[in-house]
């Protein structure tokens, strides 16, 4: 029999704090921008990219990865939830002029829970596989 | 009415956040984990005792000497192992086939149940089995699997710790690359073991045995009667058995196997609704005991809570979307108001054991899986399609109580052996 010491390491994330740090300060400054924005979107918008912000800060800035990428990221992401809002807003006034004021808030209120996390979840996944493209370069690069 | 209504939409929303938190906090600890203990073996000693592997095959002709091929390539010892193989009253080729290995391997042996006694699911099969098992601990594999070769070494290893009744591989999938569904599926996969049974075990809580890749000690699994055939999900019956006999379940991430995925829309279905069927049958079953248990702590009634009642969660969101949108047209308190809000959130967040997609996208960066983000939009498909699985099993189930059918039919999966060409 050989000696054996059995050693399976588990791949763990050694948070970086600091990239925490700065990243929950910025998103603490969108959302309080956004929150100064509510009166030309509206509340379900806020809570939706406040959601964002929470995912994002927390799961995406201790990884690795660079901090200038994962800020611009942060915004990107948040320019997109704006950017949705304000054309789901347009769709709302321009239906005035075309349907009935209810029509639309049905078909808005039933189809909300489905449109509004798809950008969530495509910008979050998006920025995920960059951070992960740009781990995986470096890997190789330390590699080679 | 309304206040009735408006008080039923906010307690189904709490539930769905409570899950929400769950999945997040499992998805720090998955990620930030503190460095595992690992079991450490010291100088001229192995944990190597008699192992029984039970492997139930229903005409799998296409995978069985897939699996029975990796058995005789297993690193543990063969004069310590023992592999049966439990032919279900096979109507094709997998009872020929298992004997063929069973001629050429000693340690391999066939039990073959005639029509008179098989083809009575899963369970049934396994306790046949049981009957012939000599091994100390005794491990189940599907037939579609395909394990690594030191899987039994990593898997007993747990078992040194007495507290450790049960243990769990991970399961990943084999032919993802196939169709849409078994892309998919590995999604799920990955989220479900990477990162939620993986966080379970590190937090202390409720690792379940997922009813393949994972093993027993036999003199618990006879205490407690084996697989019991009457429900569909044997498996989390026997997780929930295993914890109120005061025993864990140890989940080992490293104790990696292959299976093969349901490739198809229709699979994908009947093979959710047993499931769902199943764990709605150990939630009406173990929900009190669990509450009452005196071996499980606060975290690990709280935890069992929640995973008992996890398929109940798409028909909470599907109701909570009927009933909130209904209510916000009609006459909304201020607080339904805010809650509805969180809806979109809820719905793509909490889709319970599916996994969310934070927990996927996290579980696929922790194994450097970097090109399935793409999918993980899509995996809303699958939280809608359970949607509709878990109502319907819940109908299926209610009407089955008031008809007084205690039996439900056993959906088998089948294995049309297209993973076979992944492997060299």
């Amino acid at each position: 029999m050989t000696s054996v010491e059995e050693r399976f390491d588990c791949s763990r994330v050694k948070p970086n704090l600091v990239h925490l740090a700065v990243g929950s300060g910025f998103a603490a400054a969108v959302i309080v921008s956004h929150v100064q924005l509510v009166r030309f979107l509206d509340m379900s918008a806020l809570v939706s990219i406040s959601f964002f912000n929470l995912l994002f800060v927390f799961l995406l800035f201790p990884l690795e990865g660079s901090l200038l990428s994962k800020v611009c990221l942060l915004f990107a992401g948040n320019s997109v939830g704006v950017l949705w809002y304000l054309i789901q807003l347009s769709l709302k006034e321009a239906s005035l002029f075309f349907l009935s004021t209810d029509t639309f808030k049905i078909i808005n209120l039933v189809a909300w829970p489905l449109i509004d996390f798809v950008w969530i979840v495509s910008i979050w996944s998006l920025s995920l596989s960059v951070l992960a493209s740009a781990k995986r370069k470096t890997e190789g690069l330390e590699q080679s | 009415m309304i206040l009735f209504l408006n008080l039923t939409v906010t307690v189904l929303v709490a539930l769905i956040m409570a899950y929400i938190i769950r999945h997040y906090l499992f998805t720090l600890a998955a990620l930030y984990h503190k460095k595992e203990q690992f079991p450490y073996q010291s100088h001229e000693t192995k944990c190597e005792p008699a192992v029984s592997i039970l492997i139930p095959a229903r005409n799998e002709e296409h995978v069985i000497e897939r699996i029975l091929q990796r058995m005789t390539e297993l690193t543990y010892p063969k004069e310590k192992l023992e592999i049966i193989v439990i032919d279900d009253a096979s109507t094709d080729r997998t009872g020929e086939k298992a004997e063929r290995f069973a001629k050429e391997h000693k340690f391999i042996s066939v039990v073959h149940r005639g029509n008179e006694d098989g083809g009575k699911g899963k369970p049934a099969a396994l306790n046949c089995g049981l009957k012939h098992v000599s091994g100390e601990f005794v491990y189940c594999f599907d037939a579609d699997y395909y394990p690594q070769r030191d899987i039994l070494e990593k898997l007993t290893a747990c078992f040194r710790d007495p507290k450790v009744g049960a243990v769990q591989g991970r399961v990943t999938v084999l032919n993802e690359p196939n169709t849409l569904v078994t892309r998919l599926v590995a999604l799920e996969r990955t989220g479900g073991y990477r990162v939620d049974q993986f966080a379970r075990g590190e937090l202390g809580l409720i690792s379940q045995f997922g009813g393949t890749v994972g093993g027993f000690r036999r003199n618990l699994l006879e205490s407690l009667g084996g697989w019991d055939p009457d429900t569909l999900a044997e498996d989390t019956d026997l997780t929930f058995k295993v914890y109120l006999a005061g025993f864990k379940i140890k989940y080992v991430n490293h104790a990696d196997c292959y299976e093969e995925a349901v490739e198809d829309w229709r699979s994908y279905w009947r093979q959710r609704s047993r499931w769902a069927k199943g764990h709605m049958q150990c939630a009406f079953r173990h929900l009190w005991p669990i509450i009452r248990s005196k071996n499980l702590r606060l975290k690990e009634k709280v935890d069992g809570f929640l995973l008992l009642n996890v398929y109940f969660v798409p028909i909470f969101a599907g109701l909570a979307w009927i009933l909130g949108a209904a209510l916000f047209l009609l006459q909304p308190l201020s607080w339904t108001k805010i809650l509805w809000l969180t809806m979109p959130i809820a719905f793509y967040s909490a889709v319970g054991n599916f996994a969310p997609f934070f927990e996927v996208g996290i579980g696929a960066y922790l194994d450097g899986r970097n090109r399935t983000y793409w999918l993980i939009p899509l995996l809303f498909l699958t939280f809608m399609l359970n949607m509709l699985i878990c109502t319907k099993a819940f109908i299926d189930l209610c009407i089955s109580k008031i008809t007084g059918k205690k039996r439900h039919a056993w959906s088998k999966t089948i294995h049309n052996g297209k993973g076979n060409h992944y492997i060299k």
